[in-house]
């Protein structure tokens, strides 16, 4: 069991760092949908599944959604 | 006693999947190979929470799975509406 914790901590680490590397905006929107999923999984390892769901809700739901409309917004206003 | 042994080696199976996913995920050359491995990655840690509920006996964590299941496609589906023209 500490095995998968250990590989979903990395998960997110490497996600995160990439997330913060990348170029393209996009990839960071979709590196930072795997840190949520991470995220979720450590907190419902903590015992904690209520802030497990929020998350879920909030990150894989909400958070991408938004992003991207953001970017696709601050695209429009680069190109004039 | 035999029940646990094939959950650790599911465990294991699903640890390894991650691990390609994010070889994927961080090699990716464009946007939509990594929007690929989030529904991959997504796709592998929903048994690994209904695992995880198996391993503890909390039924309570199998919703939050659900509510997962439920809400992922959302994320991945915007991201190919903005590969294809845009959200």
């Amino acid at each position: 069991m500490i095995f998968i914790d250990l590989v979903v901590c990395l998960l997110a680490i490497v996600s995160a760092v990439w997330a913060i590397i990348a170029r393209n905006l996009v990839s960071a929107v979709v590196l930072a949908g795997v840190v949520s999923l991470a995220v979720s999984y450590l907190f419902l390892r903590l015992a904690a599944p209520d802030v497990a769901m929020t998350e879920a809700a909030i990150g894989a739901g909400l958070s991408t959604v938004i992003f991207l409309i953001a970017v696709r917004r601050t695209e429009e206003e680069e190109k004039r | 006693m035999a029940s646990r042994l094939i959950l650790e080696v599911a465990l294991v199976l699903a640890g390894a999947g991650i691990l390609l996913s994010l070889w994927r995920l961080v090699r990716g050359p464009c946007p939509a190979t990594r929007a690929v491995a989030l529904d991959t990655l997504t796709l592998i840690t929903m048994p690994l929470m209904v695992g995880l509920a198996v391993w503890t006996g909390r039924g309570i964590y199998v919703d939050v799975a659900l509510v997962y299941g439920v809400l992922s496609f959302l994320g991945v589906l915007s991201i190919a509406r903005y590969c294809d023209r845009g959200v």
